[in-house]
């Protein structure tokens, strides 16, 4: 009694907390809504003194920056776990796996300079840029810092898919590929992208890393493909102004409009990943 | 082996307790990163006369430093540039707003760009760089590379002199710039790795790899020194600020005096800027 008693309670603070946080968003992002309209998602123009808050060149490079750590990590994370937990010997499997927590513990700021240090410069002599600060530089970035999730996961995953699966698998005489596409990764693949959806989200909320090496420049990718240029993301946007954002006024409340639309876009891609 | 584990949580608790009651006064000064060098380098020495206060001292930026004040979530704040009347209006009569130093802001470019000849502009040669007109120093006879005109965020308080001074006003619109750094810190470190960058920082963070060129005043080229910024001449200075509630207690009272004693003034002068008494 008194044990489903506390699960429940406990079942209902998580719920209270995940409700709670889109509804204060939603309440500290009213003002704005009410003073710049609707219209300022599509705003290409970002001077709180003027009071113009257009949302479009974070969003755009929001989700440039997070295409690209996706196109990278996803590919790059799931094919290292199917060679660490299949291919390779089990003490190195294991190996693998404590290098990939150590890479998943280590704090923002460190990646940041990593890139400000390393990649930038890199970027800058490869692309002959100005900086490296560009949205390409947030995405590798980024990649980097999702890498470990995506990859521990689908281990998992893998490593649990049971005996009998594949000894069902060997003894329809399958060879290694036909194997695994058509009984590791079927049954492996909810694992892996509850793996792809978590890694998601700690791209869309990274903050550090991404403010030091995106540029945080207010512009659009000219033409939009342009990954090469500086650029904005909503995270590095309230990274950088929340400090100065008196509390109550229409400033904050715009980038609580920004953390709203944040919370949006992780909600709809992990909608429609579900499917 | 239970007795133990107990004793030892009991004596972490008291040994927290202990520290606790007797951890004395802590202080909280926040805001520009110009400021932050005098006001850490005072927290240090104040705290060896005064080991019973603690003061943790944050970046931020001036306009941070500002919000401290008007939102009560400093004891101390720092700023490099004068308040907006907005701001005024929220902190009239509540805060006390005290110049501890005066400081240039310097027009730093890559050493690459000094050593190819760039060593003076005017004010509206670089405005125009920062209004998008000029985009290689080769047109202001430097080497040639394109330009990498770095703005600041918009709250900071370097931003404003800069701004107010080169293009009329704090909030102007810079459509040149490239990029857009934070602290002095992120900007020195761009400007030093760069071959072709352009910024403002405080005078006191030049160095052989970030160099402050002159400013043209009437046919003649004024550098940011200390000698003038005393004159006057140098077209780009500012008074450096802490700002401290009227409310304030007497420890944070006490050390904002220390700022302004001949040992908080020493402070200023071996960090490169210029004393007020």
């Amino acid at each position: 009694m008194l044990l489903k008693f506390s699960l429940y309670a406990c079942a209902l603070l998580v719920l209270v907390s995940a409700l709670s946080v889109p509804v204060f968003l939603l309440h500290a992002s009213m003002p704005f809504w009410q003073a710049a309209g609707i219209s300022s998602i599509w705003g290409r123009e970002w001077y709180p003194y003027e009071h113009l808050y257009g949302l479009l060149p974070a969003i755009t490079g929001t989700l440039w920056s997070i295409f690209i750590a996706l196109l990278i990590a996803i590919p790059c994370g799931i094919c290292a776990a199917i060679t660490a937990s299949e291919l390779l010997p089990r003490h190195l499997a294991e190996k693998a796996r404590i290098g990939m927590e150590v890479l998943a513990g280590i704090p923002s700021i460190v990646y940041g300079l990593i890139g400000l240090w390393v990649l930038l410069p890199f970027l800058q002599a490869v692309f002959d840029m100005l900086t490296g600060h560009s949205l390409l530089a947030a995405g590798l970035m980024l990649s980097l810092m999702i890498l470990p999730t995506i990859m521990l996961m689908s281990m998992d995953a893998l490593q649990q898919v049971t005996r009998e699966q594949r000894e069902a698998g060997q003894s329809l005489g399958l060879d290694w590929s036909t194997q695994l596409t058509r009984v590791l990764m079927p049954q492996a693949w909810p694992g892996m992208r509850s793996g792809i959806l978590l890694a998601l989200g700690r791209a869309l909320g990274e903050t550090m890393a991404v403010m030091l090496v995106v540029g945080s420049l207010d512009r659009l990718p000219q033409p939009f493909y342009n990954i090469l240029q500086p650029a904005q993301t909503l995270t590095s946007r309230i990274g950088r102004e929340i400090g100065e954002a008196a509390f109550g006024s229409i400033h904050f409340s715009a980038l609580m409009a920004a953390g709203l639309m944040l919370a949006m876009m992780g909600l709809t891609i992990s909608l429609l990943g579900k499917r | 082996m239970p007795n133990e584990r107990y004793f030892s949580v009991v004596f972490t608790i008291f040994f927290l307790a202990w520290t606790q009651a007797y951890a004395g006064e802590s202080l909280h000064a926040a805001g520009s990163t110009t400021v932050m060098p005098i006001v850490s380098d005072a927290a240090t020495a104040y705290h060896k006369a005064h080991p019973d206060i603690t003061i943790t001292v944050s970046g931020g930026g001036s306009g941070v430093g500002i919000a401290s004040m008007i939102q009560a979530t400093a004891q101390i704040g720092m700023a490099s540039r004068n308040t907006t009347p907005e701001e005024q209006a929220k902190l009239d009569g509540k805060v006390d707003n005290i110049v501890i130093a005066r400081d240039a802001v310097a027009v730093v470019v890559s050493k690459a760009v000094y050593l190819g000849g760039v060593t003076h502009l005017s004010l509206a040669q670089i405005a125009d760089i920062y209004r998008g007109k000029t985009n290689n120093w080769k047109q202001l006879g430097g080497p040639n590379s394109k330009i990498l005109a770095i703005d600041k965020e918009a709250s900071r308080g370097t931003r404003h002199v800069f701004a107010e001074a080169v293009l009329g006003n704090a909030h102007a619109r810079a459509p040149g710039a490239s990029l857009i750094a934070g602290s002095n810190n992120e900007e020195q470190a761009i400007v030093a790795r760069s071959n072709q960058a352009i910024g403002m920082l405080s005078n006191a963070w030049l160095n052989d790899r970030v160099r402050g060129i002159a400013v043209d005043v009437d046919g003649r080229g004024i550098r940011p020194t200390i000698a003038h910024i005393r004159d006057g001449s140098y077209p780009i200075s500012r008074g450096l600020h802490v700002l401290l509630p009227k409310n304030a207690s007497p420890a944070a009272r006490d050390f904002v005096d220390f700022l302004l004693s001949a040992k908080g003034q020493a402070i200023v002068k071996k960090i490169g800027y210029l004393p007020v008494r």
